[in-house]
């Protein structure tokens, strides 16, 4: 509801669903007087919004085109099957003296009623054909008419990449826990364990009994705590790259650039990205470069492999390409299969063309914001 | 003593391990999850388990059912199952045994060396252990907030330390008082509650893990 402030101008606006109180309040936030209001009649609202819905419409147009359809297909009806028929016996009716249905022709004599056979052959021909296109023709009209529209197909598209977008970050999250709990928390506990066992026997020292400290078995455990620290340390560092890599701050240029280096196989690098897209594009960018070479070193027996990174406005194209023996397809729990599954979540696309024996080229195509 | 252990974190494994060999007790058998525990404590007749509440195949309470069953089986034998998480659910189904020996701690209950091994000796001494953390927690979301409320700050922490499983003398020792004013509190204690006096430290680390979860 926008209404002009202090404009000396008449309305006529309809604001429905909203008690008249609300009505004079909101007017009167806005700084406007109301000089009247006026209930609308109830059943005049309905028939006025009735006309004004597109659906209605598209039913009315809809059962108003299938009228002379229906009529047409009904004429195919009568005079293509049943006419068709009836000549097609022609020689029986007239034997029997039916000769005047349909129109007769004066026929008079039975070997000249062989002659209408054919037509009724023609006739039957022509009213499959006409019943055929009178169903397609029904067909057609309700599909373009009572058929989803592209935007409920979009919206429904949306639904489902939403759905998987949620799901697909649910996943990662329970691997995330996973990983800390059974891999940096157990780490903490043996730590605790080692330290505070150590610390036992230094206090012993202490003690009444006032044994010498085994310095030997204390230094071997505070030593192995270290060392377990170090591993927690590095660990967590994994883990968070995972999430996050740090190289992606500086670009996903620089972070391919990394990428490339790091690969078992050796990677040309084709770079051209003038614009940075979204973060959560270039994390998925990322990721994908990183999935890709090492599918390449790990299965491809490739010799030579080529990393593209071109982005256009709206598109971000990552490109993969391998001598390698080829036959590369999505398994079930692989991580192509994952790859695909979150690149379909911000509407990207994936296309693999492996033939065995290779080459092999991937294609990821991401939007350029999520 | 003979002792088998359950734990799929394979460092823990190790950590507890070196403990208990320090402390001078055999481990004869470390495994990663329920069936080869079972076949362990089959095969070498162990003194005492500890298990892992979580374990493979499935990651939900297959060790404790596993401790459960060992337990029926043999009674003689001293369990103490840790959870990584407070699950009072687990601790009244495993304590849920005619007698003590066995207990029930938190996994990071382990890393204080002292109080793990109080608990194991515990336990092997026949009596019972219930974490503290869990019975603060239980105390903190019973409904009995009114009859709680009725017992002086001297009788909640005798409460708790029962809750515990600790006995008489320990609890004596632990708030510096002489064993029969615990025994005065305790009856005390049982009379507000509205429960039967219990005949042994098991029976009553029951009565109150009963009382406090309804």
């Amino acid at each position: 509801m926008t209404l002009l402030r202090g404009a000396q101008q008449k309305f006529n606006v309809r604001v429905r669903e909203l008690p008249q109180e609300k009505v004079a309040e909101l007017a009167a936030a806005e700084g406007i007087t109301i000089s009247g209001m006026r209930p609308e009649n109830a059943k005049l609202t309905w028939y006025v919004s009735r006309l004004g819905d597109p659906v209605a419409w598209r039913v009315r147009g809809y059962f108003g085109l299938k009228l002379p359809l229906v009529v047409t297909g009904l004429a195919g009806v009568v005079a293509g099957w049943l006419g068709g028929l009836f000549y097609l016996t022609y020689p029986a009716w007239w034997a029997l003296g039916f000769y005047w249905l349909f129109g007769g022709f004066g026929i008079r004599s039975l070997g000249l009623s062989f002659a209408l056979v054919p037509v009724g052959v023609a006739l039957l021909y022509a009213g499959s054909w006409l019943t055929h296109n009178v169903t397609e023709g029904d067909r057609w009209l309700m599909r373009g008419l009572l058929g989803p529209r592209t935007s409920e197909e979009r919206v429904r598209a949306l639904r489902e990449s939403r759905a998987r977008a949620v799901d697909d970050s649910a996943a990662r999250l329970r691997t995330i826990e996973r990983d800390l709990h059974d891999g940096t928390q157990a780490q903490l506990v043996a730590l605790a364990m080692k330290l505070g066992l150590a610390m036992e026997k230094l206090a012993d020292a202490g003690s009444v009994d006032a044994r010498p400290v085994d310095l030997v078995r204390v230094t071997q455990l505070v030593g192995d705590a270290h060392r377990g620290v170090l591993e927690a340390i590095g660990d967590l560092r994994t883990l968070a790259r995972g999430i996050h890599p740090p190289v992606l701050d500086k670009g996903l240029t620089e972070a391919l650039t990394v990428l490339a280096e790091r690969s078992a196989v050796p990677v040309e690098l084709v770079t051209d990205i003038q614009e940075r897209p979204s973060d959560a594009i270039e994390t998925i960018a990322y990721f994908s470069a990183a999935e890709l070479l090492t599918n390449v070193a790990k299965h491809s027996g490739a010799r030579h492999a080529t990393l593209e990174a071109v982005h256009v406005p709206g598109l971000l194209r990552i490109r993969v390409t391998d001598d390698g023996t080829g036959g590369a397809r999505p398994v079930a729990s692989g991580g192509l299969r994952g790859l695909a599954e979150r690149i379909r979540t911000v509407d990207g696309r994936l296309e693999i063309d492996s033939p065995h024996g290779g080459p092999t080229t991937v294609t990821v195509e991401l939007p350029s914001h999520a | 003593m003979r002792i088998i252990i359950a734990e799929d974190a394979a460092v823990i494994r190790a950590g507890l391990t070196e403990i208990l060999t320090d402390r001078g007790h055999d481990i004869v058998a470390a495994v990663g999850d329920a069936v080869a525990l079972r076949a362990a404590v089959a095969e070498h007749k162990p003194d005492f388990a500890i298990v892992d509440v979580r374990m493979p195949p499935d990651h939900t309470d297959e060790g404790l059912r596993a401790a459960i069953a060992i337990r029926r089986g043999n009674p003689e034998i001293g369990i103490l199952v840790f959870s990584q998480y407070v699950e009072t659910r687990y601790a009244a189904d495993l304590l849920s045994m005619r007698s003590g020996g066995v207990g029930y701690l938190l996994k990071d209950r382990v890393a204080n060396v002292a109080e793990f091994t109080d608990a194991i000796a515990r336990i092997a001494a026949g009596g019972t252990v219930l974490d503290p953390e869990v019975v603060t927690g239980l105390l903190a979301a019973s409904r009995h907030t009114d009859t709680l409320g009725t017992l002086t700050a001297r009788e909640h922490d005798v409460l708790a330390l029962m809750a515990e499983g600790r006995s008489n003398s320990a609890i004596a020792e632990h708030l510096h008082v002489s064993e029969r004013a615990v025994e005065k509190h305790i009856s005390n204690i049982f009379s507000k509650l509205g429960l039967p006096p219990s005949d042994s430290d098991h029976r009553r680390v029951l009565a109150v893990l009963a009382y406090l979860r309804t």
